[in-house]
């Protein structure tokens, strides 16, 4: 079992390091510190929510969701802070909505008869109306400087939001190696009946875990909030696929009950790496969309011909 | 071809030095198979013996490494499924390869169905489908959809799928592992018609009983050879079970003494719906109680029940003489109870996980501090529990889709007995598992009823009902429709209880 | 083992086009390299400006990077690019905001890192720039809110002052459509037949105009004008106008002249758009960054003329 979950992260770890030796052969400004750093920072967006969704997607879900769930959480703080509410409370404020938001999920897939691409799918469009409402549809900004200093502030040499990635990665891969819900969780994904009949509370956890997608969502809000120093209404399209994307290349599986944190980790920074790389490459826009594609699909393929390799050895 | 130069025809399957090997297993060194034409060939061996890789080989799941295959006399290639099933060569799987979603007949005719003006003929299908399934004596419509079907059902969809292929060469894996006696009479019966055509028949059975009951000859493999092939009628029972194991198992089942002790599970007036009618019934510690009946009868329904995951509208369970109420699994495992599923891949194990997973999976929050698990105690738990079931796995590690049948049927088991539970339900308990495992799991189970657990044992294989059960009870139509001591219970009074007769 | 090889395999791919794409790069390292960063390149307003600026870059012997995120409201993939050109050394910056104050921290950026921002077409906050401290070289760009009065004077002048207007309007904080937006209603704010009965965001989008346009014209089947904040939401709106067989009777009036825009007015489908030039901002835009690398001073407000099309 080891072996197999380290031989996965090995091939995408070898992955990490051959487009880096690739980047670094090809441009002088690609293995700069600073550049490295730059890219740390810019993964930290994505990277944050891909944690929730492993989650998710290790208990065999799916949440759609998250995307519009950062313009919600932002919209709520920046409403917040503009009536003068202090950040902290501010901050709490909104990813509190965002867990409510999650749970609200957990709930409609764990209680009704919703799967839950549909219930996330709902909740998608749900949350983007609220924040439009919540807003008038217009950005908020001006916030004070305590708010940005969590995007510019550095700690240890780092900056703050890649820290606070490294620290939930480091909590996530904790909990899912080391407690009952981690278990739970791989149990859930792989075989949801028979973790009922060994007595687990299958809804109760599978709540939980959707409500964790919406908190790392939320906190996913407070570190683009601070980043632009403004909280839009319209923030966030698209994430959802990208947090899907990490966590698919990083080898969890899509079935569920088979994956790691870590990979998904790596999985983040293989994006930001690459559209770093074609950036400073000066690639035309339109084949960097290419070449992320087929980094996914590529990414796929190798998961599918590891499984079969795992497959027939048992034979 | 020439004819061969003896009076004997070309046989209708000739198999030669097949050689397959997978990384790091030689599955097959060099086995041999002949098949004559109207004969039902059994082919015997322990799981992992090579018999599924072999027959994979010859329904052109597999490509083979080395040896060669006639048809008829004929050199075939049998490069995929399809070239296979050209040659007239037809599977039937014992994992049953049905797409739950479409309808029965739908399933049967799947991928050749009949058209009319390029259009689906759907009364046609419909009909031939009802045709091939009243051969088997199956009552099923064919307009049903593959999912609502029980398990017995549907292998019998799958045998008629099989049978609709009019194949010369037709492959049986397992096909009575979940039918009821009646149905394998039929299928028999069934088997008796095609040879008679000249069909060629190969069966793959761990039951000695009806191996012995419709076989003309055997192979028996081991370890990727062949071991000896035999007419039937000159075969003995002992002989086959040290060929197979290459040990002596003297019986299957070896009755250990034991005390039974005060009524540990009573459950009274047990009533829900149309599937249970007023059951009650306890069960001793240390007593093993039978429960026997066709499919369908409720046997299934009454675990679910008791086990929390079935409401039911009547009805009281006593542990220990105490009224105890169950709404959940967890409930049920509070109170001493463990339910050993009928379906082992489906609710019994997370096969993506390992063995240690599996077996602390019930009882985590007891091997955990703080929501933290104390992964050396785990690990303990688990070795022991391998140790003590004599689980054949290389660590605790391996992920559990990687044992045999049997050996996932004692984590299973190891699982349960993990929990402290004290009542054990075991449904269909070695269905689809080897001779030898089979063994080691009466032997368990005795030694467990020795140790004081009262078990439930819910089975359609009679003969194991009855070898291991210190009482029977046989349902029908979801009533308690008799009971027979130990001394009294034999298969056709069981089986006339059962029928209504 | 046999996976590893994949990885490899596709990895080398992979590699072997970053490389290829470098080597264009590469061999022009004497060149001086600017970028050009644009709200999107699905939209031919940016692919004009990238026409413009690349035709000049070539003349003045300029190597130009030009580069956008995937979806126009993505400010803070635009916030990547630019800070992923800041690491490339680029000499000067030009960039159309996707908003013109979220972008403010990407410029101070590059503030620090010594890179001239030139602006172009969507202006960047100037309280929010100022409070953070940093500052661009020059704005390029038209006057979008002269370009929404102009659009409001012609819509008065063909309905001799007297209709009901519906408005798409742009993405919400957007400086430019705001901008046209405000010029625009004030030029109908003098006209007292001129009522506007509807304004809806349509995110400068074609699709979504189409719906917004179907929605309006449930509730408002007799507006007789219709203003969109540029040409894509005009044509968005004239598929909805024409499926509701109303072609022609209500007057369309977009934004940018466009290739498309200008046919449907050339066929009577539309009546007027506004015509910006983007190739003239992208010309503009090359040619003030090539002076700030020679050290001139350049003027702050560089505008760009419009014109009515009609």
């Amino acid at each position: 079992m080891r072996r197999i979950i380290a031989g996965r992260e090995a091939g995408t770890v070898l992955g990490l390091i051959v487009l880096c030796a690739g980047l670094w052969i090809a441009t002088p400004y690609f293995a700069t510190a600073a550049n490295l750093t730059n890219v740390a920072e810019q993964s930290a967006i994505v990277g944050v929510i891909a944690i929730g969704m492993t989650f998710v997607i290790l208990t065999g879900g799916i949440d759609l969701s998250v995307g519009s769930l950062v313009a919600l959480v932002g919209v709520v703080i920046g409403s917040a802070l503009q009536r003068g509410v202090p950040v902290i409370v501010a901050i709490a404020l909104g990813l509190l909505a965002g867990i409510v938001a999650g749970a609200l999920n957990g709930l409609m897939i764990t209680r009704g008869p919703l799967p839950p691409f549909i219930a996330t799918l709902g909740m998608m469009s749900v949350a983007r109306g609220a924040a439009l409402m919540l807003s008038d549809g217009r950005p908020i900004s001006d916030f004070p400087e305590g708010l940005r200093a969590l995007a510019t502030s550095d700690v240890f040499g780092l900056p703050a939001p890649v820290v606070l990635m490294l620290v939930l990665y480091l909590l996530a891969y904790l909990v899912l190696t080391r407690t009952v819900f981690g278990r739970y969780m791989y149990a859930i994904g792989g075989n949801e009946e028979a973790t009922a009949l060994a007595g687990v509370n299958v809804r109760l956890w599978k709540s939980v875990v959707y409500a964790i997608s919406g908190l790392s969502a939320g906190v996913c809000a407070v570190l683009l909030v601070a980043r632009l120093n403004s909280a839009q209404p319209i923030a966030g399209i698209g994430y959802e696929l990208d947090a899907i994307a990490a966590v698919v290349i990083g080898g969890t599986s899509l079935l569920g009950g088979s994956g790691s944190v870590i990979g998904t980790l790596i999985g983040a920074l293989i994006m930001s790496v690459l559209r770093n790389g074609l950036n400073l490459l000066g690639v035309s826009s339109y084949l960097q969309q290419v070449a992320i594609g087929v980094v996914i699909i590529a990414a796929v393929l190798i998961d599918m011909a590891l499984r079969r390799r795992v497959q027939r050895s048992s034979l | 071809m020439p004819a061969a130069a003896s009076s004997e025809p070309a046989p209708a399957l000739r198999m030669r030095g097949i050689r397959k090997s997978f990384p790091g297993v030689l599955a097959l060194a060099g086995v041999d198979l002949d098949v004559r034409r109207g004969e039902v060939h059994v082919l015997l061996g322990e799981n992992g013996a090579g018999k599924s890789t072999l027959m994979k080989i010859l329904s052109g799941a597999l490509a083979r490494d080395a040896g060669t295959i006639e048809i008829d006399g004929r050199a075939a290639a049998l490069a995929s499924p399809r070239a296979a099933r050209d040659t007239g060569i037809a599977i039937i799987h014992q994992e049953l390869a049905l797409v739950p979603e479409m309808t029965v007949a739908e399933n049967i005719f799947l991928g050749r169905a009949p058209t009319r003006f390029g259009l689906l003929d759907q009364p046609r299908m419909v009909r031939e489908a009802s045709t091939f399934l009243s051969r088997l004596g199956a009552n099923i419509d064919p307009n049903q959809r593959v999912a609502e079907l029980s398990i017995a059902q549907r292998q019998l969809v799958e045998i008629a799928r099989a049978l609709s292929l009019n194949a010369r060469i037709l492959i049986m894996d397992e096909p009575t592992s979940a039918l009821t006696d009646r149905e394998s009479q039929r299928l028999f019966a069934t088997i008796s018609g095609l040879t008679a055509q000249g069909t060629a028949i190969v069966y793959i059975s761990h039951r000695l009983d009806e191996i012995f009951a419709i076989g003309d000859r055997i192979t028996v493999l081991r370890d990727g050879r062949n071991v000896a092939t035999q007419e039937v009628r000159s075969a003995d029972r002992r002989d086959l079970i040290r060929l197979m194991a290459n040990r002596d198992v003297d019986e299957l089942v070896t009755q250990i003494p034991r005390l039974h002790g005060a009524a540990r599970l009573r459950v009274e007036g047990l009533t829900h719906g149309h599937t249970l009618h007023d059951v009650s019934f306890s069960v001793r510690s240390g007593e093993i109680v039978g429960f026997a009946g066709l499919l369908g009868a409720g046997r299934t329904e009454i675990a679910r029940a008791i086990f929390g995951l079935e409401p039911f509208d009547q009805g009281t369970i006593f542990v220990d003489e105490k009224p105890v109420v169950i709404r959940s699994a967890s409930d049920a495992i509070a109170a001493g109870i463990g339910f050993v599923t009928e379906d082992r891949k489906r609710e019994g194990l997370v096969l993506s996980r390992s063995v240690r997973d599996n077996i602390a999976l019930p009882i985590l929050r007891r091997l955990a501090r703080l929501g933290i698990v104390r992964r050396a105690e785990e690990q303990a738990t688990a070795e022991s529990s391998v140790r003590e079931l004599n689980i054949r796995t290389p660590s605790v590690g391996q992920l559990a889709q990687n044992l045999s049948g049997g050996n996932q049927q004692k984590i299973v088991l190891a699982k349960w007995l993990a929990t402290g539970a004290r009542i054990l339900f075991l449904d269909e308990p070695t269905r689809g598992i080897d001779v030898g495992s089979k063994a080691e799991i009466y032997m368990l189970i005795n030694e467990l009823a020795a140790a004081g657990v009262a078990i439930v044992l819910m089975s359609s294989d009679l003969p194991e009902v009855l070898a291991l059960s210190d009482r029977v009870l046989v349902m029908r139509e979801g009533r308690i429709a008799g009971e027979f001591t130990r001394a009294d219970a034999s298969a056709e009074r069981v089986m006339a209880c059962a029928v209504g007769m | 083992m046999r996976a590893q090889l994949i990885t490899r395999r596709i990895l080398c791919v992979t590699v072997a086009v970053l490389v290829g794409a470098c080597n264009r790069g590469a061999d022009a390292t004497a060149r001086p390299t600017v970028a050009l960063v644009v709200k999107t390149l699905n939209n031919q307003f940016f692919i004009d400006m990238e026409a413009g600026a690349k035709a000049a870059a070539d003349s003045l012997g300029m190597e130009l990077i030009v580069q956008a995120p995937e979806r126009e409201i993505d400010v803070e993939r635009q916030m990547q690019i630019v800070e992923n050109l800041i690491q490339r050394d680029v000499k000067v910056l030009m960039l159309v905001p996707n908003g013109s104050k979220e972008i403010v921290p990407a410029v101070v950026k590059a503030n620090v890192a010594k890179i001239p921002v030139v602006v172009v077409d969507s202006r960047v906050d100037d309280a929010t720039l100022k409070a953070a401290g940093g500052t661009v070289a020059t704005f390029i760009g038209s006057d979008n809110e002269d370009g929404g009065r102009m659009a409001g004077a012609y819509l008065i002048e063909r309905l001799a002052g007297s209709a009901k207007v519906a408005v798409l309007e742009g993405v919400p904080g957007h400086e430019t459509a705001d901008a046209r937006l405000r010029g625009f209603r004030k030029a109908l704010t003098g006209s007292t037949g001129m009522q506007i009965v509807a304004s809806q965001p349509a995110n400068m989008e074609r699709d979504q105009a189409f719906n917004v346009t179907q929605n309006i014209l449930q509730a408002h089947p007799d507006i007789t004008a219709l203003f969109a904040c540029n040409d894509v939401m005009a044509l968005g709106a004239l598929e909805a106008i024409a499926a509701a067989g109303k072609g022609g009777a209500i007057s369309i009036v977009g934004f940018d002249a466009q290739d498309d825009a200008r046919k449907a007015i050339t066929e009577k489908r539309m009546a007027a758009t506004i015509a910006q030039n983007p190739r003239e901002m992208g010309r503009l835009a090359v040619i003030t960054a090539f002076r700030l690398i020679k050290g001139e001073t350049v003027p702050t407000e560089q505008p760009v003329a419009i014109s009515l099309v009609r």
